[in-house]
């Protein structure tokens, strides 16, 4: 039976009223922390071919279209009726799960006998083990560390609880009881979905609503495609970096050609660095449309089409290929913990790519920071430590193609809240001497990038502890587009009592005393157009708001103030010295000359050479070979321009190095991949 | 004899109610609302019932008024120009808000803009600690002088937060009695007086829709009572409170704040007495109008919610718990690229409205797709004063027809499906957020269009009971006339409860209590006595939600008030650790002053069988059902009848699914019982 045009519509409420039941059932029943405040939890409905067909828009994480389930189906050989069925293991579920404290559960829904698709759902457990509180550390080098692994494992069968399992899990989490508490909550989640789902086969009957879950998947697909189909044919290429300095990994390349061909998009991520032993690493298993790397693509989708249907056949066109051993498709076992770091970058890349494409159409880079700073207090009396997140910490957006960028925020961290200064200071005993915009933070354009967020902290007493993980671009600014400049990059200042403010960059852990203050300012995001067709009344506009300085307006805009009033003649004066060449085509992008520095040394052929290069070093020793290398090719200056050229041979070099200085030589051989050479 | 006169004024009509104070007669009138000048529609509307009525001014001895005024100055931005004054340090509070995008899924996402333009913050060197202690004392010269700057610039009214003001006033008191005697024409108020509770974005916020608001709202209400008075009305005029409550005038121009939500909140008081008369206090009210189906939950109390929305703004004021389920009778149909059938979110409103309006909108709309199902009849819509035009709605949903390859009247069904179907994608999770199983309820629905698509949203929910009230066009006006006053007000402690001292607490209970009687006093209204209780806001050490927890009697000790709050946790969520460390957020009290109600007056028992005036062919589920039409006004009491059927009257059109059995009820609601099983 072909679904018709308005029975789709029916049945895709029906399916949208389903997974937003069980999101309520997860959020009313929850326990812990993660349910009740971040809202980190999942509730979808997945087709037998391991498809999310339906996914709720608000309520819990709304980012999961695209998850592969069909290798964490297949992993269970046979399925009976009230099974349930739990895991958190990336590599066995094909990337499904992508780091240790989402913990999927799900369950077959049986109608005759035979599955007609399943109730899923995920929470983000505030720890599963490893070997920090919470489980995700940057520095962790393996998964081992982050936790207990679990691969697809029934937690009941046939309705009856598996309580040996039960045990072995709860035995290893810190918060056994909540842990528990919350995989109850998704169980009557799931339960509801199953019932539902039921009720919905005796309203409409079995082939019906098989028919629909097809339906609604097509439909999307069809959705998507049409817009993609309006996207010029043609391979876009582009990169950006991750700044993995603070953890020891350096600067970390992550390329993309993106290749729009008719209704289908191939986003090639050959050329991205290989994986890196902090936890970084994204587990895609290169599946088609992962959730990790589309996110830039649905919310283009869902730009271009707001009534798209929103589930994971909208990115059934977006086929990726990504080498193994790579940032994003790391081997079996690699550390994954705060891969969203890594994710926010991706998107940036993809607008990157995209841009070149539809360059009317895509906005120009944001922060790029999903930071939380948190602040850890000793505890006079009881010696304990009391933890406390400060704020999220993130910049503004790019500047758009219809208006300027939102300023404090970007959609990294779109659905995130701050900590009210009232509510911190009355469980802390620290001192938010300011928390607003910065201004002139922006890159300028004719929609401007929104402005960072300065945060200022006083501390007041001895042995405190701040950490902030997952800062980025410190180095490299937010890019400008279609003539808009780069933004600004993030900073951390640093006064000890008595002394001068001084900057120190990323921060991992900062010790403080008494007096200390702390100030740190996010990125703004870049701007979009040339600056010169931003109307006047807009700069006018920032001017009196505060939020862009007259010098700025000036230098940037060419805008000229005379007591709070545009001076019309200067102005006019200012702008045609500015704006000498008015129709000159500008570049693109603007990276700022920051990432221009560091690209006349690691250019793309320098960069292909080394990743070429380490194609030779075992897996196992990539990394470490990777981090000798750039600092050979640094030093390495009398190159006579062929920087590339010159990297078999500072390999080999090292590689020499290496084994002269070991006792064993045939060991060493081996150790350093060097064997046959 | 002597009179209640309770007024709703919306965006299209004014709605007035009376009750016969000892024969508790209810007659209704709808006015045209004259939003330009809003007193204008009570006026006409008081005129027209001396006229229609006989009624005399002076026999009006109970008058409560409900009006959007003030929420519609908020999402029109149509208040004063605000400025605001902040600690220094936070001058972006309101830009900042809570960071969170309403909507992040794409590229156009915003959060909404200010009410208060930056150039228009001033910050003010004073701080205070979270203990309420100086850690700066104020410059009160800095205040005069800002305040004058801004209204250099034309600011007409001044908001005042500071941080921590909710612990201690003394800065924010200061700064207010400095700037009133400097600039006297500037409006004034100050958080710790709106709504003195932590979080500074939430309350400043508060602070600013109230000085947005204000002024416009103290003159309004000053020049009504005025008017009001002059036509000879000697009762005082009451505003209806988001809350549920009812307060002065005078009240009302202080705090206009209060009556953002109080729209929503009537009709929920007035659904919640309807189903109290006909013996049900488990009710689920379905308010359907022209733009948007709202749904609240009445499990024999009325819940309030302090994360409301006014507008694009969050609102922690507590206010009587409404979710939109999406469509209205406005909403537009239409078509996707891929020719699937959508039903809005684009509604037409009233203004152009639905296509049989004849008012110059030809998309089709849901009340189109009723005209041509042969749901209304276009010639007795609004008792035929403002008569439909058929051929428009069949040539609207007719094109939607040839889009889908239907036929018109099958177009119409299949848009009354998808219509439903939106609803029940937001009504069941929402019923799931209150833990609510529908089918312990009985759907009660009111506004123009509620009884007409409330039984085709209870065949597809499996709700088994619903009860369509005698008047649903005009609940929230009788809502108004049966409110009590009532006020809450609130203290934050925000403490781990083992370190919370006993007189800490005891001094918020008495702050609380002493203001909630004050304000009692103040409202000079005659009540049949009053009910004070307090509420603790309780939640787990490291949570950052908390819950309100309703105590009993005179309990103040922590250890009743931690054992209140474990009893409370374990009956939401099904577990409770009493052993867990937890803390106190905040003290609440609420008084209500009891307003004596009139019974409502009985209708006359109906003889023999309800006779249909005509029948017409309806299409739904497949089928043309040939459908009796019965006349409101000459059901009786005792009146039987099944579905299909047709119920017209004045406000509404009841469409009675097939596989219903109503009766009429001694006060005229229509109660019907799902007859088959296994239906739905």
């Amino acid at each position: 039976m072909a679904v018709d045009n308005v029975f789709l519509e029916i049945m895709k409420n029906r399916f949208q009223a389903i997974v937003g039941e069980m999101g309520q059932a997860i959020q009313r029943t929850g326990h812990t922390v993660f349910i009740k405040e971040t809202a980190d939890f999942g509730s979808v409905l997945v087709s037998p071919g391991g498809e999310i067909f339906a996914a709720p828009l608000n309520i819990g994480v709304t980012v999961l279209i695209g998850t592969p389930m069909d290798t964490a189906i297949a992993q269970v050989s046979h399925y009976d009726e009230g099974d349930v069925l739990i895991a958190n293991d990336p590599t066995s579920t094909g990337a499904m799960a992508t780091h240790l404290p989402d913990l999927y559960v799900w369950k077959p829904i049986f109608v005759d006998g035979e599955i007609l698709c399943f109730a899923w759902t995920f929470i983000h457990a505030s720890d599963v083990g490893g070997k920090v509180p919470g489980s995700i550390s940057p520095t962790s080098a393996d998964v081992q560390q982050e936790g207990l692994v679990i691969p697809p494992t029934k937690l009941f069968k046939r309705g009856e609880l598996n309580e040996e399992f039960l045990q072995l899990f709860l035995a290893n989490c810190r918060i056994p009881e909540q842990n528990w508490g919350d995989l109850k909550a998704l169980i009557a989640a799931l339960n509801v979905g199953e019932a539902r789902t039921k009720q919905l086969v005796e309203r409409y009957g079995k082939p019906a609503v098989q028919d629909a879950i097809d339906g609604v998947l097509d439909y999307s697909e069809r959705q998507a495609r049409d817009i993609v189909s309006a996207i010029p044919d043609g391979t876009y290429h582009f990169h950006d970096y991750m700044e993995g300095e603070q953890f020891g990994v350096g600067t970390i390349r992550i390329q993309l050609a993106l290749t729009i061909a008719g209704s289908d998009i191939i986003a090639d991520f050959t050329g991205t660095d290989p994986q890196v032993p902090a936890a970084l690493n994204i587990p895609t298993h290169g599946k088609r449309g992962h959730w990790m790397i589309v996110p830039a693509l649905v919310k283009y989708f869902k730009t271009a089409n707001m009534a798209i249907t929103y589930n994971s056949g909208m990115v059934r066109p977006i086929e990726l290929r990504i080498p193994r051993q790579t940032l994003l498709n790391p081997d079996p076992g690699a550390a994954t913990g705060v891969r969203a770091a890594t994710m926010f970058r991706v998107f940036d890349v993809v607008c990157g790519a995209l841009a070149q494409a539809i360059p009317e159409e895509v906005p120009a880079a944001g922060s790029g920071q999903g930071c939380i700073v948190l602040v850890s207090l000793l505890d006079i009396q009881s010696g304990a430590r009391k933890i406390s997140v400060v704020q999220p910490l993130c910049g503004g957006c790019g500047g758009r193609p219809a208006k300027d960028g939102i300023d404090g925020v970007d959609f990294s961290l779109g659905s995130l809240r701050n900590v009210p200064t009232e509510a911190l200071e009355s469980e802390m005993p620290v001192l938010v001497t300011h928390y607003g915009l910065r201004p002139d933070s922006s890159g300028h354009g004719e929609h401007r990038g929104g402005n960072g967020v300065e945060l200022k902290v006083r501390i007041f007493t001895p042995h405190t502890m701040m950490t902030a993980r997952g800062m980025e671009r410190y180095h490299f600014r937010p890019w400008g587009l279609n003539g808009g400049t780069a933004g600004t990059t993030g900073f951390t200042r640093l006064r000890r009592p008595g002394g001068e403010w001084e900057e120190i960059g990323q921060i991992d852990l900062l010790h403080l005393d008494p007096g200390c203050e702390v100030h740190f300012g996010t990125q703004g995001g870049g701007g979009w157009g040339r600056p010169q067709r931003r109307p006047l009344e807009d700069v006018a506009r920032d001017v009196a708001d505060g939020l862009t300085s007259p010098e700025a307006a000036a230098q940037a805009y060419g805008v000229i103030f005379l007591e709070g009033e545009i001076d019309e003649e200067a102005t006019r004066l200012q702008r045609a010295t500015l704006f000498a060449l008015p129709d000159a085509e500008p570049a693109q992008f603007d990276f700022g000359s920051e990432r221009l520095a560091y690209e006349a040394v690691w250019s793309d052929d320098v960069h292909a050479a080394l990743n070429a290069a380490l194609q030779e070093v075992p897996a196992t020793l990539r990394h470490f070979m990777r981090l000798q290398l750039i600092d050979a090719v640094r030093q390495d200056t009398d190159n006579d321009g062929d920087a590339a050229g010159r990297i078999p041979e500072l390999l080999a070099q090292i590689r020499e190095r290496l084994v002269m200085g070991n006792g064993s030589r045939e060991a060493a051989r081996t150790l350093v991949g060097a064997a046959g050479q | 004899m002597s009179l209640r006169l309770g007024i709703d004024i919306g965006g299209t009509f004014t709605d007035l109610v009376t009750m016969d104070q000892h024969s508790g007669t209810i007659s209704m009138l709808k006015t045209p609302s004259t939003p330009g000048h809003p007193s204008q529609a009570v006026i006409n509307g008081i005129g027209e019932l001396v006229a229609r009525d006989q009624v005399d001014p002076a026999q009006i001895s109970y008058f409560v008024h409900g009006t959007t005024l003030a929420l519609n100055t908020v999402i029109q931005r149509s208040g004063a120009l605000t400025g605001l004054l902040v600690t220094c340090g936070f001058g972006d509070i309101l830009e900042l808000q809570r960071l969170r995008l309403p909507d992040p899924h794409h590229f156009n996402a915003d959060r909404p803009r200010a009410l208060v333009m930056r150039r228009h913050v001033r910050q003010i060197d004073e701080r205070l600690l979270a203990s309420g202690d100086v850690y700066q004392p104020i410059d009160l010269q800095q205040c005069v002088d800002a305040a004058r700057e801004l209204q250099r610039l034309g600011v007409e009214s001044l908001a005042i937060c500071f941080l921590h003001a909710y612990r201690n006033p003394a800065h924010e008191i200061a700064a207010q009695d400095a700037i009133a005697a400097a600039c006297p024409d500037l409006y004034l108020c100050r958080s710790s007086d709106v709504w003195p509770q932590q979080r500074e974005y939430e309350r400043s916020l508060a602070t600013v829709i109230n000085a947005f608001v204000g002024d416009r709202m103290q003159r309004y209400f000053a020049s009504l009572e005025g008017e009001v008075s002059a036509m000879g009305v000697p009762a005082p005029v009451l505003s209806t409170k988001s809350n549920g409550g009812v307060m002065s005038a005078a009240s009302a121009g202080r705090a206009p704040v209060q009556t953002l939500l109080s729209g929503p909140a009537s009709g929920v008081i007035g659904a919640r007495y309807v189903g109290e008369l006909a013996g049900e206090r488990r009710l689920l009210t379905f308010d359907m109008g022209g733009t948007s189906a709202d749904i609240a939950v009445i499990d024999g109390q009325i819940a309030l919610s302090t994360t409301n929305r006014a507008g694009d703004f969050p609102l922690i004021l507590p206010a009587v718990d409404v979710s939109s389920i999406g469509a209205g009778g406005g909403s537009i149909v239409w078509t996707d690229g891929l020719g699937v059938l959508k039903v809005g979110p684009r509604s037409a409103g009233s203004a152009p409205g639905p296509a049989c309006y004849g008012r110059g909108g030809t998309e089709a709309t849901v009340t189109d797709a009723y005209v041509v199902s042969g749901i209304l009849d276009p010639s007795t819509f609004l008792g035929g004063t403002l008569p439909l035009d058929a051929a428009r709605a069949f040539d609207a949903v007719g094109a939607i027809g040839d889009q889908l390859g239907l036929p018109v009247v099958r177009a119409a069904e299949a848009v009354l499906e998808v219509a439903t179907s939106n609803m029940y994608a937001e009504f069941v999770p929402a019923l799931a957020q209150h833990g609510v199983d529908p089918g312990e309820f009985v759907l009660l629905p009111y506004g123009g269009a509620g009884p007409t698509h409330a039984f085709m949203l209870a065949d597809e929910v499996n709700l088994r009971r619903v009860i369509v009230p005698p008047s649903p066009g005009t609940l929230c006006a009788l809502g108004c006339l049966v409110a009590d006053l009532r006020a809450d007000f609130v203290r934050t402690i925000f403490e781990e409860t083992s370190r919370v001292e006993q007189h800490v607490l005891d001094a918020a209970f008495d702050a609380v209590e002493v203001e909630a009687r004050a304000w009692l006093d103040d409202q000079g209204i005659p009540v049949d006595g009053a009910t004070y209780f307090n509420t603790v806001d309780m939640r787990y050490k490291g949570q950052s939600f908390e819950i309100p927890v309703e105590l009993a009697g005179l309990v103040r000790d922590v250890a009743d008030l931690v054992a209140a709050f474990s009893e409370r946790y374990r009956a939401i969520y099904g577990y409770a650790d009493p052993d867990a460390a937890t803390e106190i957020i905040n003290i609440r009290g609420t008084v209500v002053g009891h307003v004596p109600h009139p019974e409502l007056a009985q209708i006359a028992d109906g003889i023999g069988a309800p006779l249909p005036v005509r029948a017409r062919d309806v299409r739904y589920r497949g089928a043309n059902l040939s459908t009796p039409v019965y006349e409101r006004a000459a059901l009786g009491a005792g009146h039987a009848f099944s579905g299909p059927a047709i119920v017209e009257q004045y406000d509404s059109t009841t469409f009675v699914t097939p596989g219903w059995d109503v009766t009429v009820d001694r006060f005229g609601n229509l109660v019907a019982e799902a007859a088959e099983h296994g239906r739905g």
